[in-house]
């Protein structure tokens, strides 16, 4: 009842906003009055869902009311899609969508195929195919760089990720005291997770100053706070059974997850963690093109310059790096199994 | 009359969510008994049994062992130790996979290992003999060096009293001990709890379901039902129409009396 109001509340006040716009044709100054804007938003929000209610006092069903239900009223089995009212809702909001998303990225087919345009990309693609290969040595100099860096981020993350995933496990944080900590770890991380490594390579490189060290301690808190959740999820289906037996024991706490818990996760903690850094290694070219040190901060110089033939050839150690490491982490990640 | 080992006084457990699985029980246990849990699944049996070494928490009433009050102990170290004198096998054995039988076994000492000890998993070779010499008991001793994944069912469940053996208990807990096993290798994992119970001379309190197990191995009988102790007596006075107030109208021993 709640989510159908929201819901058609929401694809009716877009509806109603793009409707206005297109009407009013407001100016840029006008749409960056958020106050003002907001208040507009708000009463088309609210006019949806009162369309949305009176909607189902009519009897029929809107696509809220398909989703999320109860149905206004029962749906007739041989109706022709056309005189179904939330079809032509769904229709109408995704069309209205793109053509909104069509006017907001500016989208022409006359800047893709502009003739001066086009011959810049033709230069481009020009130099990619055909690399300057002299470059080839610094090259992979810095690839080695890069996987190193992301082969320390990893490493230095799995005994962090390791403790933390037992203290953000459910089951293990068991009594008031231990749900409090498990709650604040969780939102911690989620929080940290939610943030791109790349936004940690900026706040490093302005920390510790641009460079490697800068990109790994990036991949490094982005690593922690993925593995700790994959773990801690590894943590939480594990079997009762051995965990029961070993407490039948006399063991203490500690020892019941290392004996019982442990055994059971280790494979896939290692097979989580070697695909991690095989992200890692991914990640940590992007991470150099703001600053991160490696492969990507080469990269980014040569494209700064334009220097396409160069930048081919660094394309190209990347790409077969990355392949190579992607299969060999597939391969070993099936052999865990 | 022999020692009793344990007594059981009001015992009851209602879980969080209203269930109640025990009411009142009253339970005593002489030292050297064979003494069976009857009742259909739910009637409380797996959760007396867990309640005495305080895998669960009962909700009120008292557990003396060994004149101690169990169900008081508040000191966690407390606990561990009676856990150690009361051991306990499942209905799944419960091993650790991917870990070898002797290391499985020799879990049976972790009560009395420092942290730093268990941790690196040193055991001395004086433990590491008295766990062959229990697998020996069990006639399975040349599995030691397998993974314990790899066995039969019948198998592991003998790890699992070598384990439990290990523990050097007072009394042994069964918890449905041959429920997941065929009806061969059930007598022979029976045959060695009852081994075990008149050799060792460690007490037994097993769950059962099968009603000629029941006379063939216990020495007393206790039935459960809807978490009252509905029956006690030897296992040969369980008549037809106990079985059926116990088991419920129109029941049948599953297990043919061949078996």
């Amino acid at each position: 009842m709640l989510r159908r109001t929201i819901f058609d509340g929401v694809l009716f006040g877009f509806l109603l906003s793009v409707l206005t716009a297109a009407v009013l044709a407001p100016t840029e100054e006008q749409l960056l009055q958020l106050g003002i804007v907001s208040v507009w938003i708000l009463i088309f929000f609210a006019l949806g869902c009162v369309l949305s209610g009176a909607l189902t006092r009519l009897r029929v069903n809107t696509l809220g009311a398909v989703l999320f239900g109860p149905l206004a009223a029962a749906e007739p089995e041989d109706r022709a899609w056309y005189r179904l009212f939330w079809k032509w809702q769904l229709l109408v909001a995704l069309l209205a969508a793109f053509v909104v998303a069509v006017v907001k990225t500016e989208f022409s087919f006359i800047e893709l195929f502009d003739q001066h345009g086009f011959a810049g990309a033709v230069r481009l693609f020009k130099g990619l195919l055909n690399p300057n290969w002299e470059v080839l040595p610094r090259a992979v100099l810095n690839i080695v760089e890069t996987i190193f860096m992301a082969f320390l981020a990893t490493s230095l993350a799995i005994p962090l990720a390791f403790v933390l995933s037992f203290v953000c496990a459910k089951n293990i944080m068991q009594g008031p005291v231990a749900r409090v900590v498990y709650f604040v770890l969780r939102t911690f991380l989620n929080v940290t997770r939610s943030i791109e490594a790349l936004i940690w390579a900026i706040i490093f490189s302005v920390w510790v100053g641009i460079g490697p060290f800068a990109g790994m301690l990036a991949l490094m808190i982005h690593s922690v706070a993925s593995l700790a959740k994959q773990y801690s999820e590894m943590v939480e289906s594990v079997e009762e059974g051995p965990i029961e037996a070993i407490e039948s024991t006399g063991a203490n706490k500690l020892q019941t997850i290392w004996y019982a818990i442990v055994p059971q996760v280790l494979l896939p903690y290692i097979s989580f963690t070697v695909y991690r850094w095989d992200i890692n290694v991914r990640m940590a070219t992007i991470i150099g093109l703001v600053g991160g040190g490696g492969i990507g901060t080469m990269l980014v110089q040569y494209q700064g310059q334009a220097m396409w033939r160069e930048v081919g050839c660094i394309i190209a150690v990347i790409a077969v790096v990355v392949w190579a490491l992607d299969q060999a982490s597939a391969h070993i990640r099936e052999a865990l199994k | 009359m022999a020692e009793v080992l344990l007594r059981v006084e009001k015992l009851s457990k209602t879980y969080a969510n209203g269930v109640q699985a025990l009411k009142n029980v009253d339970l005593e246990v002489q030292q050297g008994e064979f003494l069976v849990i009857i009742g259909l699944s739910g009637s409380g049996k797996s959760t007396l049994l867990r309640c005495l070494n305080r895998l669960q928490e009962p909700t009120s009433g008292n557990i003396f062992f060994q004149g101690q009050d169990v169900s008081q102990m508040q000191d966690v170290r407390d606990i561990r130790e009676v856990r150690r004198q009361m051991a306990m096998i499942f209905q799944h054995f419960n091993l650790i996979p991917r870990q070898s039988v002797l290391k499985n076994v020799m879990m049976g000492r972790l009560a009395d290992k420092t942290l730093w000890q268990s941790f690196w998993g040193i055991f001395s070779a004086e433990e590491k003999r008295q766990a062959l010499d229990n697998l020996r008991l069990v006639g399975i001793a040349e599995k030691a060096p397998v993974r314990a994944d790899q066995l039969s069912g019948g198998q592991k469940q003998r790890v699992a009293i070598a384990r439990a053996l290990t523990q050097k208990p007072t009394l042994l807990l069964a918890d449905e001990p041959v429920s997941s096993l065929d009806p061969a290798t059930c007598h022979v994992v029976m045959d060695y709890l009852r081994k075990i119970n008149q050799e060792l001379g460690i007490t037994v309190i097993a769950n059962l379901h099968f009603l000629s197990l029941v006379r063939k191995y216990a020495t007393r009988v206790v039935a459960l039902k809807d978490g009252e102790i509905v029956f006690r007596g030897r296992p040969d006075e369980i008549t037809e129409e106990w079985f059926r107030r116990i088991y419920g109208e129109g029941a049948q021993d599953v297990a043919p009396n061949d078996l």
